[in-house]
């Protein structure tokens, strides 16, 4: 299922969790294992002078600053490296979102790996309550489904048998379902189709009618039916549930429930134009609070 | 009656070290190197409390709290994670007490015995 991974990191403690995840799942299932890390941002157009993405330094990028940066992240994961691993690193320069996305395809992984972003080391008012923006631009336009490890607790990484797949009914959550299955089946997992009734909406200004939620729901669990259970019956398997609230914290929730190893989600879609980059979209804040790797799937 | 305590760890020599210093307290031990044993032991003999290490060969220890969790007569068994994993705390959400290696044995004495007496 998974033969090559691109693991993007900043071989920082920001990507810590996600390397726990990308060198177990390397091993796991014998994926060539790309590590790929972004040095810094050019200071100015084509200049070899960047800011380092670790130290924030300016630096001048020759071949001896190349070489000690390879040696430095074979150092920061000689523990999983000496297992072993079949491995490659490469090192570039430029926007951490775009050089991850030109390696991608460059090297056509099945998945790609992110971690936490390096923000989440300073103090900010928006650490852990949003992704960070490489992880959301990659995300976004990324050529195969990308994988995010954001809290430590979505680390602990044992093998995968319990998938949950989050569906909004869009066209986009269609091609998520697709992988979903496609994964369960050949990693014989259990799946579980989830759908969260948004009642954030319906209350504005008055509380809404419990009947009126239920009713909802049951047409939910119809639509669920009608649209996923044909392929859904190709598992040993699954199960389908609609369970209302603010969605991302319902997934969230349900995944702790089924004690799921990974959350399928498509990325996404029903945005509207107006809502904030940062903390806009149900996928982000369930990648922000999962207590599992959430993959993304967006084509 | 003797409490029983069921340890799950790879790695024998902190087991050994585990059940001996249980075993000096007057409780009953069994050990599991993985995570199948681990159930299989848990479901013959119905411990009172469990030790449980995260990062074993084949499946880990949040897999085992979650077979655990599934079985009506295990899922109340309190559970102690210790590990030398980063980020260990956050590994089964519902674990009474999480520790890292190498641990204090008072302070795992102190929780044992405030769990179990």
């Amino acid at each position: 299922m998974f033969k090559k991974i691109l693991f993007a990191t900043s071989a920082t403690p920001a990507s810590d969790y996600a390397a726990r995840v990308a060198f177990n799942m390397s091993k796991e299932y014998s994926a060539q294992l790309n590590i790929f890390h972004v040095l810094g941002v050019p200071s100015r157009g084509f200049s070899q002078v960047v800011v380092d993405v670790k130290t924030k330094e300016k630096v001048s990028v020759d071949e001896e600053y190349l070489f000690g940066v390879t040696e430095e992240i074979k150092a920061y994961y000689a523990k999983y490296l000496d297992k072993g691993l079949d491995h490659t690193i490469d090192v570039a320069v430029g926007f951490p979102a775009r050089e991850i996305l030109r390696q991608a395809k460059d090297t056509q992984p099945d998945l790609i790996i992110l971690g936490g972003s390096t923000g989440d080391e300073e103090d900010s008012v928006y650490k852990k309550v949003s992704a960070g923006s490489t992880l959301q631009k990659v995300a976004k336009s990324a050529p195969c489904p990308v994988m995010a490890v954001n809290r430590p607790a979505a680390s602990f990484w044992g093998g995968m048998s319990n998938i949950l797949f989050g569906t909004d009914f869009s066209k986009t959550s269609d091609k998520a379902f697709d992988f979903a299955v496609k994964l369960a089946k050949a990693m014989d997992c259990e799946l579980h189709v989830f759908h969260a009734l948004d009642i954030t909406g319906l209350q504005s200004g008055k509380l809404t009618d419990q009947d009126e939620i239920e009713q909802k729901i049951r047409e939910a669990l119809r639509k669920i039916r009608a649209r996923y259970q044909p392929r859904l019956k190709e598992l040993k398997n699954y199960s389908m549930d609609v369970w209302e609230g603010i969605p991302f914290i319902e997934i969230v929730k349900y995944a702790r429930d089924k004690h799921a190893d990974l959350i399928v989600m498509a990325h996404h879609s029903k945005r509207r134009p107006d809502e904030l980059d940062r903390l806009g979209g149900n996928v982000e804040q369930v990648i922000v609070r999962a207590g599992c790797p959430v993959l993304s799937v967006n084509k | 009656m003797k409490k029983k305590i069921l340890v799950i760890d790879d790695d024998l020599n902190v087991s050994d070290y585990l059940a001996s210093l249980f075993q000096d307290k007057g409780y009953q031990v069994s050990v599991a190197g993985n995570v199948k044993e681990g159930i299989k032991l848990a479901k013959a003999q119905h411990p009172d409390l469990i030790t449980l290490d995260i990062e074993m060969p084949g499946e880990w220890g949040p897999r085992f709290y979650r077979q655990l969790s599934q079985e009506p007569d295990l899922k109340n068994i309190p559970v102690i994670v210790i590990s030398g994993l980063s980020g260990h705390q956050y590994a089964v959400v519902k674990a009474v007490a999480s520790l890292s290696k190498p641990f204090d044995r008072e302070e795992l004495l102190k929780i044992v015995d405030g769990i179990l007496n």
